[in-house]
């Protein structure tokens, strides 16, 4: 049964996230190995959601569209994104009470993105949302 | 023989072959480090004022331009400059009376504050490779992002109290979220910990290493594990961003645990920290300072996270951004911020940051069209020479033509 | 892994003998060992209705016959390396070989490290001196274990 859920997210970064990176911000490759998030087994099978299947996600930040990856290790009600443009639409810009800029760790709404809008947010797409008057 | 400034750990046994300008072969250099690499004929960055290009020279004096003219000017990155550019960068900050600031202010600078301090025992990869027995990497995953680390000085090497190297002398542990990379190699040393849930482990940790029963589910794998960790000779801490963003800038509960390893034992803490040349930036502020980021020249030495760039972008008027790309990083809000202000971006490559600057001013890749020295992230200095020509200037000569016109 | 069954199902399972082997089982068996190739089934390869189980043969074997597979049976997932350089330091040939190179986890020295880091990813040379051959090989698998994303399998 399809639907939206919240999950707690965390960030990470790959190797080949960051190789692809190197090679070019604004490549596809880059945007195949950090627009994707690492669901659960059975957050994903409750969402209706497979594997390669655009989802989005939104916070009160921002939301974008990425690619859905199904994670061999089980953890559910967690889901786990690379550290890219694309985490960043979603963030606060929060600083804690110790100092510290919330980059890590936030709650996340998940849901299959609609067939309308069923592409992945492009790199260029973020970019004109940051320079957007 | 060549170093990589992909990463903080500056494998300098790096052999490479150029054929017309492009890389041909490596030897020993990581995947991670080859991408480095192969960017040096990818994106390079040109010189342009709002948006078109123009000679260096101009592009030189109106990013000098810009900083004059603000009240409340903003010095950011550092982290992928070398010991020169940043002594350089400290010194026009001074000079213009700015906030110098780096991204370890959202990052590991508290647990880099607290080593420099000397409030946290560290030691070098020399000493880990020769000495360590027990290695705990914590909210860390060099697999991923310093890829040698486990073959060249944490795990798998042989060193002078450890020649049977991983299989008989070392012992891993990872603490994490996740099941990462490197919590796949540590296998049976792996201990999984919910978001957040690293003051709990402390606690746990704390509590067996003081005789006391934890308060976890598995209490005989955190028992066993007190044990190998009181059993330990010289233990080692690798902390990441993991470990440094639970702790939300609260690190009494770390300091506390290290303390009391040190009462058992001998353990030391090196950070695993990005940018390959973070650590020289926080020591050559700490130097002058006493502090690793987040400060202000404008009325003698000031302090805190409102000079830290999350916060002053809602002060600041201006800022330079030398070799890093916060518009990738921060979140959208701030980074919006920041692309309203008038920005300088002094890099290698076109960045998001870069498409967002007013003044763009290009650089050479440090460590092979230029040379220079940084501190590895276990605060070792490094010293590199170019091993290929180019006509980029070095960081530091463009920070220096911009503190001279100015 | 691959498997003897994955194999055959994939073969015609007409027992013809064209290969030369009594059994399409055999035949999957002399696959996998290398002994035969996939050409030496003429049916699989000449006839069109076998097709598509000829494409999916191709596709599970290509990594056994490719270039990276090696007498013992080594094959090294270029695409999936990290270049981390475990393996080499962990092999215990590396290791008697190359006592002031890959032993203490720089880069070999001695030329006669087996494993070493090439353009980003692991290259294995000289491989009759890989402990996996030769008539007094063990079951070593330090390079497997060590590896942070599977990139090195036996089969």
């Amino acid at each position: 049964m399809a639907g939206a859920k919240e999950v707690a997210m965390v960030t990470y970064r790959g190797i080949f996230q960051e190789v692809e990176g190197a090679l070019g911000m604004y490549s596809d490759g880059y945007r195949d190995q950090s627009a994707l998030l690492d669901l659960d087994g059975s957050d994903a099978k409750a969402l209706g959601v497979e594997a390669g299947q655009p989802v989005l996600l939104e916070t009160d930040s921002g939301k974008v569209v990425v690619a859905a990856k199904i994670s061999e290790e089980p953890h559910p009600g967690i889901a786990f994104m690379p550290s890219s443009p694309w985490s960043a639409q979603l963030l606060s810009g929060e600083v804690g009470e110790g100092g510290l800029l919330e980059l890590k760790s936030f709650r996340a709404k998940v849901s299959p993105a609609s067939p309308a809008g069923a592409a992945v947010t492009s790199i260029e797409e973020i970019a004109e949302r940051i320079r957007a008057p | 023989m060549a170093i990589c400034t992909g990463c903080s750990l500056l494998c300098d046994d790096i052999e490479v072959d150029f054929e017309g300008g492009k890389i041909n072969k490596t030897m020993n250099l990581c995947r991670k480090g080859r991408g480095h690499y192969d960017s040096l004929c990818i994106d390079r960055l040109a010189p342009a004022v709002d948006g078109s290009e123009v000679g260096i020279d101009d592009a030189v004096s109106e990013a000098a331009e810009v900083l004059k003219g603000a009240e409340n000017l903003l010095l950011f990155g550092w982290g992928n400059s070398t010991l020169a550019t940043q002594k350089a960068g400290v010194e026009l900050a001074k000079k213009l009376g700015s906030a110098i600031d780096d991204p370890s202010s959202y990052s590991q600078g508290l647990i880099t504050e607290k080593i420099l301090k000397g409030e946290l025992p560290t030691c070098t990869f020399d000493d880990v490779r020769n000495f360590a027995d027990v290695s705990i990497y914590w909210g860390d995953d060099p697999s991923s992002s310093h890829p040698r680390h486990l073959s060249r000085f944490s795990y798998f090497p042989r060193g002078e109290k450890r020649q049977r190297g991983y299989e008989e002398d070392r012992e891993a542990i990872v603490i994490d979220v996740r099941k990462s990379p490197t919590a796949d190699i540590a296998a049976d040393g792996f201990f999984k910990i919910p978001p957040g849930g690293d003051g709990n482990f402390m606690e746990a940790l704390m509590a067996t290493l003081g005789g006391k029963i934890p308060k976890v589910e598995d209490k005989k794998k955190m028992l066993n594990l007190g044990t190998k960790l009181r059993k330990a000779k010289f233990g080692v801490i690798f902390t990441g961003l993991g470990l440094a963003h639970s702790m939300k800038g609260e690190l009494d509960g770390f300091l506390s645990l290290v303390g009391k390893l040190n009462e058992l034992t001998r353990f030391s803490v090196i950070p695993t920290l990005g940018d390959y040349n973070t650590r020289g930036f926080n020591q050559t502020l700490f130097d002058e300072t006493g502090h690793v980021n987040s400060v202000s020249f404008k009325d003698g030495v000031d302090h805190g996270p409102e000079f830290g760039i999350a916060k002053y972008l809602d002060a600041c008027d201006a800022v330079m951004v030398v070799g890093s790309d916060p518009a990738a990083v921060l979140p959208a809000k701030l980074a919006r911020k920041l692309a309203k202000i008038p920005t300088v971006a002094v890099n290698s490559h076109r960045t998001l940051t870069t498409d967002a600057a007013l003044v763009t001013v290009p650089i050479a890749v440090a460590g092979l069209e230029a040379g220079g020295s940084a501190l590895r992230t276990d605060g070792v200095k490094v010293e590199f020479d170019a091993v290929v020509k180019s006509d980029h200037l070095p960081d530091v000569e463009v920070v220096e033509r911009i503190m001279e016109a100015v | 892994m691959v498997s003897v069954m994955e194999i055959y199902q994939l073969l015609p399972k007409t027992n013809c003998k064209k290969c030369g082997l009594p059994t399409c089982m055999a035949f999957a068996v002399g696959l996998l060992g290398r002994e035969k190739t996939i050409e030496d089934c003429t049916p699989l390869v000449e006839e069109p209705k076998y097709e598509k189980k000829l494409e999916g043969l191709r596709e599970l074997l290509a990594p056994i016959l490719s270039a990276d597979a090696t007498e013992t049976g080594m094959i090294i997932h270029t695409e999936k390396c990290y270049g981390c350089g475990n393996c080499v330091v962990a092999c215990p040939v590396n290791v008697a070989n190359d006592p002031k190179g890959t032993a203490i986890g720089r880069g070999p020295v001695s030329g006669k490290a087996i494993l070493m880091v090439e353009d980003g990813v692991v290259k294995c040379v000289n491989v009759d001196q890989c402990r996996r051959f030769g008539p007094e090989k063990v079951l070593c698998n330090a390079c497997i274990v060590t590896c942070p994303s599977k990139a090195i399998e036996f089969i």
